[in-house]
């Protein structure tokens, strides 16, 4: 069993405080969303569970069955959908999902593919042709969900995983991390959406200082 | 499943390779530089020819800074085109330094071609020894995309772009290019080659990569 465990974290951007001795357990198996104003430092608490950023004081720690994951073991076990990565503008979305899922060590074959792009509902000829650059917002989400989906990580880092997507977008999301909880996944998801929200196991909210 | 690093190499080399052909504009400014610099110094000389010294010393200048107009961007343009987050989660340290490494090796061996050509067309350089100009050559490449590399990555990670890169540059690259200059000159003049100086520079470039790999990681895994 995986845990992010937060203990007595502090983090300061100049003179904000963001977080002032933060405890949580983050458990896999389960939903966890992060829910907060604008600016309470949801985007903020993804960027220490992923361990991109260290916190001033107190640590985050992930683990796994008591053992303490150090952090390029636990990078390789991750993966993330946020707003601040994009896709390579001038490769097309099926190079993009391929160069990321050689960067893991991993190939799939073409019928792999396809059915990759069925779950996620994008067309063929659409992430093979036109290059990533030339795609709605809503198509380069979906391309990073199938991303998200093909890596198998055992950890889900998602901020606002739904925007810009459809209804049927955002179905695709949620189908995929209740199938990925149930599967013993540790997800973390950061929104102000109450139809996400209702969807969770366990909500923090982040309070606004 | 861990990613073999020889084949994470080569998949950070081929997307460079796929997204830097298809972006010709980038390519362009390289290879104007060096046209529009030597046409210049052809057309000012009105066919005098320099001396062998100053022929090297202009090789070389004119081939750090067309790489220089490229090579201080390799990671910053991840960091702003939003990619950098992606290769920092799913690609291991060695493979992305290496990887895009050897893209600035390629890049600047074509460019060494192309300059060459040139040189050797509009400034009148007498015959030369081509396997010790090579040897030369491959030498002054390796030490130079090695250092862009690893401190066009360092300058993005301290946030700071060409400024600091270009500062950082001179002092690191100095002892490839001082050998460079002389050897080539050498060359470039008929006389004989030392070999020491350029073992001297090999053994340079080769401390240049481990070095930049062992940093590297630390950046890669920072918090």
């Amino acid at each position: 069993m995986m845990t992010i465990s937060f203990d007595s974290v502090g983090l300061s951007f100049g003179a904000q405080r963001l977080f002032d001795s933060l405890h949580a357990t983050l458990p896999s198996g389960q939903i966890t969303v992060v829910t907060g104003q604008n600016g309470s430092g949801k985007s903020t608490f993804l960027q220490l569970a992923a361990k991109f950023i260290a916190p001033d004081t107190g640590k985050v720690v992930a683990a796994e069955d008591g053992s303490i994951l150090q952090k390029d073991a636990f990078r390789s076990r991750l993966a993330m959908v946020t707003p601040e990565w994009n896709l390579y503008a001038r490769l097309t979305a099926e190079e993009n999902l391929r160069f990321f899922l050689g960067l893991r060590g991993m190939e799939l074959s073409a019928e792999e593919i396809r059915v990759l792009w069925e779950r996620v509902e994008l067309k063929w000829e659409d992430t093979r042709i036109p290059l990533a650059g030339k795609l709605s917002t809503g198509m380069r989400q979906r391309v990073k969900l199938a991303v998200l989906l093909a890596v198998e990580a055992d950890v889900w880092i998602l901020d606002e995983p739904c925007a810009n997507l459809d209804a049927s977008g955002w179905e695709i999301v949620l189908r995929a991390a209740r199938q990925a909880a149930s599967e013993g996944r540790l997800i973390l998801w950061a929104t102000n959406d109450p139809r996400e929200e209702a969807a969770a196991d366990a909500v923090i909210h982040l309070p606004w200082n | 499943m861990q990613s073999s690093i020889f084949h994470g190499i080569k998949l950070v080399f081929r997307k460079e390779f796929l997204a830097g052909m298809r972006c010709k504009a980038a390519w362009a400014a390289i290879f104007m530089f060096a046209l529009t610099t030597l046409s210049c110094v052809s057309l000012a000389l009105q066919g005098a020819v320099l001396e062998p010294k100053l022929q090297a010393a202009l090789f070389w200048m004119v081939l750090f800074f067309s790489s220089m107009t490229g090579m201080d961007r390799c990671f910053a343009e991840e960091e702003m085109s939003g990619t950098f987050l992606p290769l920092r989660l799913y690609g291991a340290a060695q493979a992305v330094l290496f990887g895009k490494m050897l893209y600035s090796f390629f890049l600047l061996l074509v460019l060494a071609l192309f300059i060459s050509i040139l040189f050797f067309i509009l400034l009148d350089v007498g015959s030369v020894s081509l396997p010790e100009f090579l040897a030369v050559a491959l030498a002054g490449v390796l030490g130079l995309s090695g250092a862009g590399t690893f401190l066009a990555a360092l300058t993005t990670g301290a946030g700071v772009k060409s400024g600091l890169f270009s500062v950082l540059m001179l002092p690191v690259i100095l002892p490839v290019f001082l050998p460079a200059i002389f050897l080539t000159g050498r060359v470039f003049g008929g006389d004989s080659m030392p070999f020491s100086h350029l073992g001297g520079m090999l053994l340079y470039d080769l401390l240049l990569m481990v070095g930049g790999s062992v940093l590297f990681d630390y950046f890669w895994y920072e918090e």
